[in-house]
């Protein structure tokens, strides 16, 4: 064989191992936690022995399932949400829409240094923040529900906005042309054209947000949630959240039980996770259809 | 209501046997109560203090009782600044800390550390010499003291821990552990890691000791809680609450549930000893 | 039906989207309100309130170098050293290891889904091109989880030593950042590839070695921003470190050895604070984190605003 023509099987061969290596240690990883784990799906996993309806209204509290680590994550997350949606839509809005050139890099550049900074470093600030309320105006401070929401919000606004003006952006401007010559003003055109055509992208990137505030550990490690505290009590209680039972379970699990549960809450997390992602691409791709042809 | 409390506590201590044979009685002193308990600190108390926390809600779901950890250091900072009503710690108080917080203590568990290995390592006690060797990392291979050709697995405790404060100042005689070794945040994460790791040493409350890891003897003192009680194994200390001045309302109640029959026996199932002072 | 709704708005003047006449409503102007002014005044403030608590609360703890300091190589709290380089160290070290092992691993995948001809593998370059995308939202703390129970005892069994160490977190790292690093590849290497290939491939040219000799030499800047994004990454993440290096707090001196990086020891002093100075510490590690994360984005920005310059005045020049 020609030398040339054996570099090339050779590098061929060689890129091949560089797709096969990773993709099988990651399938090799979530197959063992999906063997390992399907079998604990059930009613037993959320609840442990209290019967389904009594732990879900309250009535008794569970102390062998995921419930209150689930109870405990839909509430974090629907109170982010709740705190970074409007924030983050009307930032994106002004972004695409109405801010001028100078004004528009800077609110810019402000949203890609979070976007980049590191999750741990979002948790310190909550801390932070509460260590100096403590000592300056309100010493009844304390980590709580309502700390890790915001700073869980704060993490998330960089995707809201820069998804929100994505989609804007990707909306065709013969909207925004005839709009204009139909007498539209700029306020009424984002309203009531430009929001409603951009919805789907929009709510794309609602669901990867909410998707990375389900997973995100390192926040709420540091402002507010604890091991064990049941279903949770308020905005400024302590809580339990799926992510950290995860990592508490990995590292100090104390019989078989709690291990097997471990699992179960891995797949659990993993499935929550891909559904969310799924969910978002679908409104992507219906987001890009619909607009597809229109110049 | 305090002394409605009290009152009841004193009836209900005054019925004696009858009720005694009544596991919810000493319950009685939270029914119609409400609140949150929130209880911090030692890593060694959370098994009890689970425990107890799950047959008091059962009883009367609308007292909401939060159990973290976060080792002893956590317990005094956290019941001292009144983040939480209930700070749990693995070695006394220090008088700084005392006069710093207005801390009262509550010693209710006699527990002793024990030095952990994984069970199939067939070192069955070590020197007090030794022991400072391995954990200052001058012994770094199981043969030199009697095991096997391995190089051994330090494992220690983070820094605020009453655990290995206790162990540092008795079995090391306040010696330091060696940088090298790897850190862990809990005696459950200690038993955990040694119990995974063949070569492994590390110390934990003698209450977690089970099949998964093996107490060694140290200078012939066997581990087990019955000698920690008696003064024969050295290495011991006191488990405490403590609380933020004396104790108020479902607090106190929770505190005097630890002291009644049913909370002795969650201790002693726990693995510790009941402790009342005297 | 958003879309009839603003189609038929805009066809016939209908009154479904515009209000009624006679009614004066607020958005009867082109100035963008209050509501939207007061989301942006939030969004921006709060990043500047983050970047001013963590410097504030760093900077009175930052002192020279020397025992009691942040800047010292030991962390012994009970005798009054509070030293994070260690860590520093420690951090820099893992995001070396993930990036030396995870960037060609992205570089040859991403030629690898360009470049795959042999028909029957077409089918699992999509599925591969799936599963990357998948990979991106996978939580790490699953991946911590898993790799605890496979990675570990493997680790151990290779490397000796206690099998929580450099090694085992550095692989799991470049599973987590590779997919991004892929993606962000194939991003900036398909559309050159994708123009190139008819000419290429009609004058006998093998696809790879149309990626090989026109689109990498050209795509320095591509390859350059996923190699900080993948840097950024891996500085900045806290599970895998925490679950797999084994927090020990001395400078690593090989693969097998334990290590702590900042992101855990922020974690472990925050779970176990012992008091102000070791919280001295805490804040440093902080503003480290943040300053090598904020210089890794505004070298992307550059990276990219100059690639897009680059792409637009080559189509200029091509449509000229």
């Amino acid at each position: 064989m020609r030398r040339g023509a054996l570099v090339q099987m050779c590098m061929r061969w060689l890129l091949r191992a560089c797709a096969v290596i990773p993709c099988a240690a990651v399938l090799f990883l979530l197959g063992f936690l999906t063997v390992k784990g399907a079998p604990q799906l059930g009613s037993h996993l959320l609840f442990g022995d209290v019967p389904p309806l009594d732990a879900l209204l309250g009535r008794r509290p569970v102390w062998d399932g995921l419930w209150p680590a689930c109870a405990g994550t839909l509430y974090l997350v629907g109170l982010t949400m709740a705190l970074a949606l409007f924030p983050g839509v009307g930032c994106g809005l002004y972004l695409a829409e109405f801010a001028p050139a100078r004004q528009a890099g800077r609110i810019r550049l402000a949203m890609d240094v979070l976007a980049g900074t590191p999750s741990i470093v979002m948790g310190l600030f909550g801390f932070t923040l509460i260590l100096f309320l403590r000592h300056s105006v309100w010493p009844g401070a304390n980590t709580s529900l309502l700390l890790s929401a915001c700073c869980l919000a704060l993490l998330v606004l960089p995707v809201i906005v820069t998804t929100t003006c994505e989609a804007l952006e990707a909306v065709p401007d013969s909207l925004r042309l005839t709009g204009a010559a139909l007498g539209f003003t700029r306020r009424q055109l984002a309203r009531r054209v430009l929001l409603p055509a951009a919805g789907p992208g929009i709510w794309g990137g609602v669901l990867l947000a909410t998707g990375r505030a389900a997973e995100d550990t390192a926040v709420i490690m540091l402002t507010g949630v604890v091991a064990n505290a049941g279903l949770p009590g308020g905005l400024a209680d302590k809580f339990e959240a799926l992510p950290f039972s995860i990592y508490y379970t990995a590292a100090q699990y104390q019989n078989t039980d709690e291990l097997l549960r471990g699992f179960g809450a891995a797949l659990v997390l993993l499935l929550l996770s891909s559904a969310l992602l799924f969910c978002a691409r679908r409104m992507e791709k219906r987001f890009r259809q619909r607009w597809q042809g229109v110049a | 209501m305090k002394r409605g409390i009290l009152a009841a506590l004193l009836l209900l201590c005054g019925m004696g046997t009858a009720l005694a044979a009544a596991p919810a009685a000493p319950l009685d002193a939270f029914k119609g109560q409400k609140g949150v308990i929130d209880i911090a600190g030692g890593t060694a108390h959370i098994p009890v203090m689970k425990e107890a926390a799950r047959q008091i809600m059962e009883a009367n779901p609308a007292v909401r009782i939060t159990v973290a950890g976060g080792g002893s250091g956590v317990g005094v900072q956290k019941v001292g600044e009144g983040i939480v009503q209930i700070g749990n710690t693995g070695r006394a108080l220090k008088p700084a800390e005392v006069e710093k917080y207005g801390l009262v203590s509550f010693p209710f568990a006699i527990d002793g550390v024990a030095v952990a290995v994984n069970p199939g390592n067939r070192v069955e006690g070590l020197t007090k010499a030794q022991i400072k060797d391995i954990f200052s990392g001058k012994i770094a291979n199981w043969k030199e003291v009697g095991g096997a050709d391995a190089p051994i697995s330090l494992y220690v405790r983070e820094d605020g821990s009453g655990t290995r404060e206790t162990f540092e100042e008795r079995a090391l005689d306040k010696g330091a552990s060696a940088a090298a070794a790897n850190v862990v945040n809990s005696n459950g994460a200690m038993k955990t890691a040694i119990s995974q790791d063949p070569n492994a040493v590390g110390y934990v409350g003698i209450g977690h000791l089970d099949k998964s890891i093996k107490g060694v003897s140290v200078d012939g003192m066997a581990p087990s809680q019955e000698n920690a009680a008696s003064g024969q194994y050295t290495v011991t200390r006191l488990l405490y609450m403590n609380t933020k001045g004396e104790p108020q309302g479902i607090t106190r109640g929770f505190v005097d549930y630890i002291f009644t029959p049913a909370g002795q026996e969650i201790v002693s199932k726990a693995g510790y000893i009941p402790y009342v002072k005297k | 039906m958003s879309k009839n709704r603003a189609t038929s708005a805009l066809q016939g003047g209908s009154a479904a989207a515009l209000p009624p006449a006679g009614l004066q409503t607020a958005d009867h102007t082109d100035s963008p309100g209050l509501a939207l002014r007061l989301s942006v005044w939030v969004a921006v403030l709060a990043v500047v309130l983050l970047f001013a608590m963590v410097v504030m609360a760093a900077l009175p703890a930052i002192r020279l170098p020397g025992p009691g300091g942040p800047l010292d190589w030991v962390w012994q709290p009970t005798q009054g050293r509070f030293g994070i380089l260690p860590m520093c160290v420690g951090s820099l070290a893992l995001a070396a290891v993930a990036l030396l092992l995870g960037w060609p691993l992205a570089v040859g995948l991403s030629c690898w889904l360009l470049t795959e001809e042999s028909p029957a593998l077409q089918p699992l370059v999509r599925f591969t091109e799936s599963l990357v995308r998948f990979m991106t939202t996978v939580p790490t703390v699953v991946y911590g989880f898993a790799a605890v129970f496979l990675l570990t005892p493997f680790a151990r069994a290779l490397l000796g030593g206690t099998g929580m160490c450099l090694a085992a977190a550095g692989v799991m790292l470049v599973l987590l950042i590779l997919p991004t690093m892929t993606l962000i590849l194939m991003a900036g290497l398909r559309p050159r590839f994708e123009r190139l290939c008819p000419w290429g491939l009609a004058m006998g040219f093998s696809r790879f070695d149309l990626v090989r000799l026109f689109v990498l030499p050209r795509s320095g800047r591509n390859l350059a921003s996923a190699a900080v994004l993948g840097f950024g990454r891996a500085v900045g993440d806290t599970l895998i470190p925490l679950m797999l290096a084994g927090n020990a707090t001395h400078v690593p001196g090989g693969l097998a050895e334990s290590m702590r990086s900042l992101t855990a020891h922020m974690a472990l002093v925050t779970a176990n604070e012992v008091g102000g100075a070791a919280y001295n510490s805490l804040f440093v590690a902080g503003l480290v984190l943040l300053a090598v994360n904020t210089a890794a984005s505004l070298a992307l920005r550059r990276l990219v605003s100059r690639k897009n310059e680059t792409t637009a005045t080559s189509q200029h020049e091509a449509s000229a």
